[in-house]
């Protein structure tokens, strides 16, 4: 379970401030796949990170009652001068996983081949991506944070993190940022509109995606 | 409530010791003799500066050798240029690692810290013992004092790194005049001479350095009675505490309102 009670978030922005988060309550449960919807800029990645503890809410609260994984996006997590492997090996030590199992899941997740021997910054995205899902996806968290930009990859990486994620992990919660429908109706069994700061939950994908539409 | 603090320490440990493996990958790589680098640049810096003097004033000073004497001063100043240099932004140039949230900033401060600690260790061990074998090197006289003085040294840079790297997340001014302070700095650190060759007034005045007292005490350590040792202990115990303090307030203060990529 996470709970957020009366999130703010605020940025300095010239002499005042931007509030991208006004006041958000929310419960996410165990198993729940709730998609966050939200025009560019609404606060979708901000709320991901908060959620993930990247960044501190400047008001509010949050509790975690389960594992969350880090935010899965391209930018963060990673060192990129170090190597896929060195990355592997970073990751397993401060989970305290052992490397060799990791090492094993991210070898036959990525199916990167020598490149994993290739500092991270010469990957392209779509590669970021699966070494990303690989290692969150081989320390087992509670909750996944997948920020939608990272569902970049081609139809096999679709397919493997349909597999990996939503068969064999289904009993997970899975939290997916996007503004696309389709995604969301994919995977998702509820979700969560955010405009100016605040957040509407809906139980029903097709009424949030409604909702959407209209902003 | 113990077994959480056990396993807040097992956690610790895990993320300091991974920590410092990548910066020691990152900064000295795996090729040729790797790690063993960090201790390259005090070693040249002492050996090279204590050849230089050597040859412009000769092989003593106030009869200790120069060149011993030029390299207890500069291993530590060197740390703490280093240290210094490298506590800067050092929260946003490390900014993807908080991601995990197991790791905290005052990690990458210590783990910084202690690399050039080890560093500059290994780099007095090292010149010591080949300084000793050709006779210009001591065998230290009070271990204890030696150890205390290098103790209180670290412990000073350390608690000042603790305000430096909030503050150089604050303001740019901070990086801006770092060089220059670390220049101007340098008579007032006791790294090239001891405050008993100085006049009573400037003595006075030298003592409030939070430097100076632990570098006297350190030679006194290493040099003995040959060296007329003159510190005040209050002087950098006192400051260093009180920069820990104000440091972690104001660390927690900043990743509070940290904006990470």
């Amino acid at each position: 379970m996470i709970q957020c009670e009366q999130l703010r978030k605020s940025y300095p922005m010239g002499s005042g401030r931007k509030e991208v988060l006004r006041g958000i309550d929310l419960q996410i449960g165990q198993g729940e796949h709730i998609g966050f919807l939200g025009r560019n800029g609404a606060g979708k990645t901000t709320l991901i990170k908060l959620l993930g503890g990247v960044e501190m809410p400047t008001s509010g609260k949050i509790r975690r009652n389960m594992s969350v994984s880090w935010p899965l996006g391209f930018g963060g997590g990673f060192q990129g001068s170090l190597t896929g492997y060195d990355n592997a090996r970073f990751i397993s030590r401060i989970y305290g996983h052992s490397y060799a199992e990791i090492k094993d899941f991210v070898e036959d997740f990525t199916e990167l081949g020598p490149q994993l021997r290739m500092p991270v910054k010469t990957y392209s995205s779509g590669m970021k991506a699966r070494l990303a899902f690989a290692l969150s996806l081989a320390i087992e968290f509670d909750c996944y944070l997948i920020d939608e930009v990272i569902m970049v990859g081609d139809a096999n990486f679709h397919q493997k993190c349909h597999d990996e994620l939503f068969v064999k992990r289904g009993d997970r919660t899975i939290i997916l940022a996007s503004h696309s429908a389709e995604l969301i109706r994919e995977f998702c069994d509820h979700a969560l509109v955010l405009n100016q700061g605040k957040a509407t939950a809906y139980a029903d994908v097709e009424e949030a995606l409604g909702v959407y539409e209209l902003l | 409530m113990v077994s959480k603090i056990i396993a807040g320490w097992r956690i610790q440990r895990r993320v300091i010791s991974a920590l410092m493996i990548r910066e020691l990958v990152t900064r000295f790589g795996r090729e040729n003799i790797g790690f063993l680098w960090m201790m390259a640049e005090p070693l040249l810096f002492a050996v090279l500066v204590g050849l230089v003097w050597r040859y412009m004033k000769g092989p003593e000073e106030h009869g200790v050798s120069i060149v011993a004497f030029v390299a207890t001063g500069y291993i530590p100043l060197t740390l703490f240029r280093h240290v210094v240099t490298r506590t800067s932004r050092v929260f946003s140039v490390n900014g993807s690692l908080l991601y995990h949230r197991q790791i905290k900033v005052l990690d990458f401060i210590f783990v910084r810290f202690v690399i050039e600690v080890i560093g500059s260790m290994m780099a007095f061990l090292f010149i010591g013992a080949i300084l000793y074998a050709l006779n210009e090197f001591p065998l230290p006289a009070d271990i204890g004092a030696l150890l205390l003085g290098w103790f209180l040294y670290c412990f000073f840079t350390f608690s000042l790194c603790l305000v430096l790297a909030p503050v150089s997340e604050m303001s740019e001014l901070l990086e801006k005049l770092l060089p220059v302070t670390l220049y101007i700095m340098i008579p007032f650190s006791g790294t090239f001479s001891m405050v008993s060759w100085l006049t009573p007034n400037l003595q006075k005045f030298m003592l409030y350095s939070p430097f100076v007292s632990p570098m006297e005490l350190l030679r006194y350590g290493l040099f003995g009675d040959r060296v007329n040792a003159v510190y005040d202990l209050s002087v950098p115990i006192a400051a260093s505490l009180i920069l820990t303090l104000i440091g972690l307030g104001l660390c927690r203060r900043v990743r509070r309102t940290l904006v990470v990529e």
